[in-house]
């Protein structure tokens, strides 16, 4: 028994050789790769199709933020709900928040949305502001210099191939953004209905405007009073476009649409969360295509 | 107001008085406010505080005096019953609940529980952020996590008792008392902890360290537990099975018994999740107590050996319904080689409604007929049925799985 756990001790080591990371959803995987190259080898905790504010703490979870030597977060109380015992579980002093080898991305980012008083009786409300800041493709190069900073800060040797790995990105990036911007400016000004606040990055970077949630307080699941309410809104405004996630059930917006003859979009909010969105760039190729031909 | 007052010159005096003082008082508020609010404020460093207060209305078919009479072979049971006491409206506990960061080294975590008979310190513990090794340490009053059930506070049960098994080896609360308790985490591709603590003892049901008469206390820490728990994921499923060992004094005055006690545990979880919001989780325990020693009222020795289990089954629906099923038993009851009745049994089938995640309604019934009435020598059937609120607010940090 004992030499087979001093086996075990003696492979352990080798599979390090790489920088652990661990991120909590597939979009920052999808740039911790981008970034970190052959360098880094990169674990992703929660499903892209599944709700971002409920992913189950699970052990194996536990194993994966035990394993890193950085841990990136998407931050503004997102993971609030899933992350804490993870960290605390994880037995892992490198990954503590405070420590080089802990990444809020949040803090990179201006937030919206963030409300001047708060209270548990208007639902699910993040107090920081909108923590879904993944919506917006024109965030990501900044959030790649984030992780290019904290990778060269744990692993300075490679601290070269992070700088240029971010700035590749970053040139290709620009490229697609153009594309991105033109394809969506005959949408400026359009007015939508979402089922959570889950876009309102997206809507905000291209033009166009959120009237109302399907959900009736953030977190809370629809009521046929609100329904009716927002279908008058809907028939008030000229309404015709509902976006709907993949994780709420959709037989809310499709009642809507049928009362209003609104098109349902089902609009992936992170890399995975449904099957054309398989990279980040296909992530908001998919997003931008959906939208623009309902 | 008495219209001479008015005219009182003492009175008069008062209100210039104030009146002049007053503006004084604000300018002095106003700066001290000032000053304070902008160069010493800590507010900023209010930990974490959670309010949980969880109450019922319980109706039983027996008498609240009744159970004073009512013991499970061997055990005697019920010591005390800790939630739902009485027949009618229960307040089974405010729970305050306090967490922060100390500094780089700790956390604090303090768990207190108010009720009609007083406060009770739940749980006050430190933890270690940052050892190496994958190590952690807690020390001061917790939870053990000898098991499944026993860490998991009265709020996160799936049900609004204790199991059966729990209750009578353990008494309601638990494995829970001072000590220290050091947990690792193998380097191991699945899920792998192994943890021990030293206890100062337990909380007299199956451990406890007094001296009495001619009894003499053991050296403290007169309880130790160890555990191994492991997990792994096949696609959405976890699987999660722990083994857990007890052994310490059991000197018990109350209990006129000078003893030890060696406490078996199995554990295993199935927990399937559909998606963001539903799952059905199956989850078994199984408890074997081996007591020995003198029972030294009557100056003889004395021998249980005791095995009882639960197996429970808990549907979600989504964020809002839930329900479930658990069937718990005693299926081993030998004292001093003699076989006692060991078809103790009890049924529970609950279901829920959750607004938010920060209330919840639950209803409850069961029927046991795992305990026996002292007067008249004969299994006493139960039934009860519990509505149970439980509500919580302020920050609570999230459970851990």
């Amino acid at each position: 028994m004992q030499k087979y756990l001093f086996l075990l001790l003696l492979i352990v080591p080798a599979l390090f050789a790489k920088v652990q990371v661990a991120v909590s959803y597939p979009y920052i995987a999808a740039l911790t790769k981008a970034v970190g190259g052959d360098n880094v080898e990169v674990a992703t905790l929660a499903k892209g199709n599944w709700d971002p504010h409920f992913v189950v703490p699970r052990p194996s979870l536990i194993r994966q933020v035990a394993q890193a030597d950085l841990l990136i977060i998407n931050g503004a109380q997102l993971e609030i709900g899933w992350m804490p015992p993870l960290i605390a579980k994880s037995n892992n002093a490198r990954i503590q928040p405070g420590t080089k080898g802990f990444l809020d991305l949040s803090h990179f980012v201006t937030l919206i949305n963030k409300p001047s008083s708060v209270s548990r009786s208007g639902g699910d409300i993040h107090p920081d502001g909108n923590p879904h800041f993944s919506t917006d493709p024109f965030i990501m190069p900044s959030l790649a210099d984030a992780i290019a900073a904290q990778l060269t800060r744990i692993d300075p040797e490679h601290a070269a191939a992070y700088q240029n790995n971010a700035e590749a990105f970053t040139q290709q990036w620009k490229q697609k953004l153009a594309v991105w911007e033109k394809e969506m400016a005959p949408l400026k000004g359009k007015k939508v209905v979402q089922y959570h606040e889950l876009y309102n990055y997206f809507l905000k970077r291209f033009g166009l405007v959120s009237i109302g949630n399907i959900e009736p307080l953030p977190g809370i699941n629809p009521s046929s009073r609100h329904t009716m309410e927002l279908i008058d809104q809907m028939k008030a405004q000229n309404v015709t476009l509902i976006l709907q996630d993949v994780y709420h059930n959709p037989k809310t917006a499709a009642y809507i649409a049928e009362k209003t003859g609104a098109h349902v979009v089902t609009l992936p909010h992170d890399v995975d969360a449904v099957h054309e969105a398989d990279t980040l760039e296909n992530l908001y190729n998919t997003m931008v295509e959906r939208v623009t031909q309902p | 107001m008495d219209a001479r007052m008015l005219y009182n010159g003492e009175f008069m005096k008062k209100i210039v008085l104030t009146a002049a003082l007053l503006p004084l008082f604000v300018w002095a508020q106003e700066s001290s406010y000032t000053a304070y609010s902008s160069s010493f404020n800590q507010s900023a460093f209010i930990p974490d505080i959670a309010l949980i207060v969880d109450t019922t209305y319980t109706n039983r078919n027996i008498k609240d005096n009744q159970q004073e009479n009512l013991s499970l072979l061997g055990t005697e049971y019920p010591e005390y019953v800790e939630f739902n006491t009485n027949n009618g409206f229960n307040l089974n506990y405010a729970e305050l609940s306090l967490h922060s960061d100390v500094d780089q080294v700790f956390e604090l975590d303090g768990v207190f529980h108010f009720n009609t008979e007083g406060v009770e310190i739940e749980e006050a513990y430190f933890t270690t952020r940052a050892l190496p090794w994958h190590l952690r340490l807690k020390g001061g009053k917790f939870k053990s996590d000898f098991g499944r059930h026993n860490h998991q506070h009265q709020h996160a049960w799936d049900f609004a008792d204790a199991p059966l098994v729990y209750t009578t080896f353990l008494s309601p609360e638990g494995l829970n008392n001072a000590g220290l308790q050091l947990q690792w985490l193998a380097p191991t591709p699945w899920y792998m902890m192994a943890g021990v603590e030293l206890m100062q003892s337990g909380n007299g049901a199956s451990f406890s360290n007094e001296s009495f008469d001619n009894v003499e206390a053991a050296r403290a820490p007169a309880l130790t537990v160890g555990y191994l728990k492991n997990s792994f994921d096949i696609d959405d499923t976890t699987i999660l099975f722990g083994v857990s060992a007890a052994t310490g004094d059991f000197k018990s005055e109350e209990k006129a018994v000078d003893a030890r006690t060696k406490l078996y545990g199995a554990d295993l979880l199935v927990k399937s999740y559909f998606n963001s919001y539903s799952y059905l989780g199956w989850q078994s325990e199984l408890l074997y107590r081996d007591m020995s020693g003198s029972d030294v009222a009557a100056d003889s020795d004395f021998a249980i050996k005791q095995a009882g289990a639960y197996s429970q089954l808990v549907y979600a629906y989504n964020r809002n319904w839930r329900a479930g099923v658990r069937y718990d038993t005693i299926f081993k009851n030998e004292i001093d080689g003699d076989k006692q009745s060991d078809n103790l049994d009890k049924y529970t089938l609950m279901a829920e409604y959750n607004p938010s995640e920060f209330s919840r309604l639950r209803a409850q019934y069961s029927h046991s007929s795992a305990f026996e009435d002292a007067t008249t020598g004969n299994i006493q059937d139960i039934n009860e049925f519990i509505l149970e609120l439980n509500i919580a607010i302020g920050s609570h940090g999230a459970h851990a799985f």
